[in-house]
């Protein structure tokens, strides 16, 4: 664990004895509660892989916004992913979408509870724990909505 | 108007701690154009939660299928709810929908008549998504979820948010995920949770199904009970129950009668019974005003500041004070980075569990002002004397901000800071790049946006006045608000537009025409000349449109018509512009927008979009009832149209109205100050002001003073329409 990670935690620590003390236990346990749900029904547990030409995940829901998406951008391991080289659909058996394809006239919907699965095409396949940042961007409500996790990949069932 | 999706409006439910969507057809599915796509809203919420997704009912004999909605011929409200009138082979139907109180949720009854020659035999069955999580979470449906029978019905948890489902007949049969299940427990991904019931219609007979939805936080769950039995066996009495209730509120308001405008005495009630509607105790002794519906139903801080002094107006004095109180519990005690919380900061939303969060740079600013309002119309010893501690904190955590030599208050940063907070911590990291938290927060007005100014002169003025100004604390607030307010008047002035700068960044001015600046002009900060100017500039129609004004010029280069806060049409921005009409002396200005908002509330009755595209009428993106777009309004009648001032500690009122020539007439009856409550009644220069309460009245006009003793009434003159100012055409 790093020290920046560390003293993180141990303010959160504080944070948190903090909010239990004025507030009480019921509320730590039930912000603590959405804080877990939000972490859970994103990121599909287990769905990051290795494919044969780069990643692949699912996120089970839209992060922090529902709505149409013109653009989603990728980052892995800090370098920007061409959008052509991103592939993303809803589930099994519909069509593969570019993201380079995606539009304000052709956006990407999602409601929530609507997952979405991506393929994203490295020169290399990354070995170890990896980052890989998302950036939506919704025309309605312009600010960027950005996901980030770090990973190790597993391996895809052949 | 229709909205992107061509849905029609759907039929809003509540109750104080409980809200239901459905459609006219009688199903709990409504599908709504959201952020560019369609989202079906329609479902179950409890205590800000929400339960469920599309909740519906279908049918089934040996000859087919069909959901409910396919077999419905008429349908319209009840008390309380919304009834639904079906035929379906040869059986008459009856549905009926309520929210209940409590549990906190809803009860739907199915009503079965059969024919004269023989029984029938139906499956029915009721189908739903569980959601349990709180509604402002956008975006996110749980995935895993633990369900349990038992003697009660079927109970959900999701963490620390559950529901519990039951019927008043024993169910047949029940489905997870649409295969069948024998009960027990369960736990894992959830799409669908449904129930199936077996009923034999008899000849000339009829069968009532009824099946009830209840929850929010998994501690309040607490099975079957009397309250939930009685819910379950008379629904109808439960919604004549909260019908009463609106009623009996609806009653103790004031009423308004202008016969010289229907369209503006109309949109009063419409606004007022939307009003009502947001009404929220969801729990944990948490009083306040729902932000909206769907999307924002949860306790929004900064919209219920915009809510409260419409709620002072229209009498319910104590309301306001249990909303104010709910939002002090939660002021920042110390710092708090996780939840963008800082010493003195009131939180942005409050919701049961508690659930909070802070990291805004303005609701605090507005509570200030909501606690003279309060005095001044329920008088002093309605205050809790904790809050002068609750106002000395936000006059710490507003001067922290503070540029000392300017008085300008800095507001961005927060969301940065929140992610920050959180980023070495959390598995999966989220983030919004939002750098800006204020009333706009998807765009970027940092660093001295101007309406946060005139907030913070309005907090600086109110905290002087409730301190007075021999205290330690009110001389240095009085001080500041007076720097202040000159730099408002040297810096903001953009002399080539006659308006305000939006912002001040890096020292230099952002040279963007939004209606922000119209709540200098209403905070009297601007000299008259100058504040007629910024009406005109803002009429000018790259900023107005006939059906409002826009959040931002349609010249700027940043302007996109669907953008939510870079060019779309908002209400409340409307209103602002009315209300600074008025404050400059341009009440026919004034007045056209006051006409503007209230052809969009009749033109669906029962909703008050909060935003419409900025190049054509049409709700884009838009929750179809907010507070802002009916609290402004509201207040606008009471304060610019009739120009009234109380002050319960007196008592007296100030009538100043700016009603238009043609105006024959206008009346407002049962107006509360303090312990009493007033009749105005106005006609072509007269004013009669009848007067029931403990002590004398004193009643101020433009032409001079009176006192009415109570129980009894007097006549006064008051001049109606304000003459038309040397700016106003």
């Amino acid at each position: 664990m790093s020290e920046r990670r560390f003293g993180a935690l141990l303010s959160l620590v504080r944070q948190g004895v903090t909010l239990g003390l004025d507030y009480g236990t019921h509320s730590l346990e039930v912000m603590l509660s959405v804080a877990e749900t939000v972490e859970e029904a994103v990121l599909e547990p287990g769905s990051f892989v290795r494919t044969p030409g780069g990643l692949g995940f699912a996120l089970a829901n839209p992060p922090l916004r529902t709505g149409a998406f013109s653009s989603i951008r990728a980052r892995v391991a800090g370098r920007a992913v061409p959008p052509e080289h991103v592939r993303l659909r809803g589930g099994a058996g519909e069509a593969w979408r570019r993201a380079a394809d995606l539009s304000r006239t052709a956006p990407w919907t999602r409601g929530p509870g609507e997952r979405t699965e991506f393929e994203i095409d490295l020169p290399s396949s990354p070995a170890g724990e990896t980052t890989v940042r998302l950036e939506f961007e919704c025309p309605a409500i312009p600010p960027l909505v950005w996901l980030e996790f770090t990973e190790t990949p597993g391996e895809r069932l052949p | 108007m229709s909205d992107p999706a061509g849905t029609s409006l759907p039929v809003l439910l509540t109750t104080l701690s409980s809200a239901v969507i459905l459609n006219d057809r009688g199903d709990l599915s409504a599908p709504l154009e959201t952020r560019g796509a369609t989202v079906d809203w329609g479902g179950v919420y409890g205590q800000c939660v929400r339960l469920t997704g599309a909740w519906q009912l279908r049918l089934a004999d040996a000859s087919g299928a069909t959901p409910l909605p396919e077999s419905w011929r008429a349908g319209g409200p009840m008390p309380g709810g919304y009834r639904t009138v079906h035929r379906w082979n040869d059986l008459d139907l009856v549905h009926e929908v309520v929210a209940t109180p409590d549990p906190s949720g809803a009860v739907r009854r199915l009503t079965i008549s059969g024919p004269p020659d023989g029984s029938r035999d139906v499956h029915v069955v009721s189908e739903f998504t569980p959601f349990l999580l709180p509604v402002t979470v956008e975006g996110l449906r749980p995935t895993s979820f633990r369900a349990t029978t038992g003697p009660d019905g079927v109970r959900l948890l999701q963490r620390g948010f559950g529901l519990e489902y039951r019927s008043d007949a024993m169910f047949d049969r029940l489905y997870l995920n649409r295969a069948s299940w024998r009960g027990g427990s369960a736990e894992g991904p959830l799409a669908v949770v449904a129930s199936g019931h077996d009923v034999r219609v008899p000849p000339r007979g009829t069968v009532a199904l009824a099946w009830q939805i209840g929850g929010g936080l998994a501690r309040s769950l607490r099975g079957a009970d009397a309250a939930s039995a009685l819910a379950l066996a008379r629904p109808e009495a439960i919604g004549a129950s909260v019908e009463g209730a609106d009623r009996a509120w609806r009653d103790a308001t004031p009423d308004l009668r202008f016969p010289g405008a229907p369209q503006l005495e109309r949109a009063y009630g419409l606004a007022r019974a939307g009003l009502r509607r947001l009404y929220c105790a969801p729990g944990d002794d948490l009083a306040g005003l729902s932000a909206g519906f769907p999307w924002y139903s949860a306790i929004w801080c900064r919209d219920v500041a915009w809510m409260v002094p419409a709620v002072l107006w229209l009498g319910d004095v104590e309301w306001a004070v249990r909303t104010v109180e709910s939002v002090f519990r939660f002021q920042g005690r110390s710092e708090v980075p996780i939840l963008g919380g800082q010493a003195g900061e009131l939180p942005m939303q409050v919701a049961p569990g508690p659930i909070f969060l802070y990291g805004t740079s303005d609701t605090t600013l507005y509570y200030p002002g909501l606690v003279a309002r309060i005095a001044r119309h329920g008088g002093r010893a309605l205050v809790p004397t904790t809050w002068s501690i609750a106002l000395q904190r936000i006059l710490d955590w507003g001067r922290a901000r503070t540029d000392p030599d300017t008085g300008l208050l800095r507001n961005g940063g927060e969301v940065a800071a929140i992610s920050a907070a959180t980023a070495a911590v959390a598995r999966i990291r989220f983030g919004i790049e939002a750098v800006d938290t204020t009333i706009w927060d998807s765009t970027d007005r940092r660093d001295h946006a101007i309406d946060v100014q005139a907030l913070w002169w309005e907090a600086l003025t109110a905290l002087a006045e409730w301190l007075g100004p021999e205290d330690d604390l009110g001389r240095p607030a009085r001080g500041l608000a007076d720097r202040l307010a000159g730099t408002v008047r040297t810096r903001y002035w953009w002399p080539e537009e006659g308006y305000l700068y939006d912002s001040w960044r890096n020292d230099r001015p952002v040279a963007r025409v939004r209606p922000n600046a119209l709540r200098a002009v209403s905070a009297g900060l601007l000299p008259g000349d100058a504040a007629r100017s910024v009406i005109r500039r803002a009429g000018a129609e790259d900023l107005a449109t006939p059906w409002g004004l826009r959040t931002l010029s349609a010249r700027d280069p940043g302007y996109r018509p669907d953008a939510y806060h870079d060019g779309q049409v908002w209400p409340i921005a409307t209103a602002w512009a009315a209300d600074a009409a008025f404050a400059a002396g341009l009440p026919s200005v004034g007045h056209a927008y006051l006409d503007r908002i209230a052809a969009q509330l009749a033109e669906r009755p029962g909703s008050a979009y909060e935003c419409y595209r900025g190049d054509r009428a049409e709700p884009f993106d838009s929750c179809f009832l907010l507070g802002f777009s009916v609290g402004p309004f509201l207040s606008v009648l009471f304060e610019r149209v009739w120009g009234l001032a109380v002050a319960a500690d007196g008592p007296t009122l100030r009538v100043r109205p700016s009603f238009p020539a043609s105006w024959p007439s206008a009346s407002l009856h049962g107006l509360r100050i303090g312990a009493g409550r007033c009749d105005l009644d106005w006609a072509r220069g007269r004013l009669t002001v009848g007067w029931e309460g403990p002590a004398p009245l004193r009643v101020t006009t433009a032409a001079g003073e009176g006192t009415i003793a109570p129980g009894r009434s007097g006549e006064l003159a008051v001049p109606g329409a304000d003459p038309p100012s040397p700016g106003e055409t």
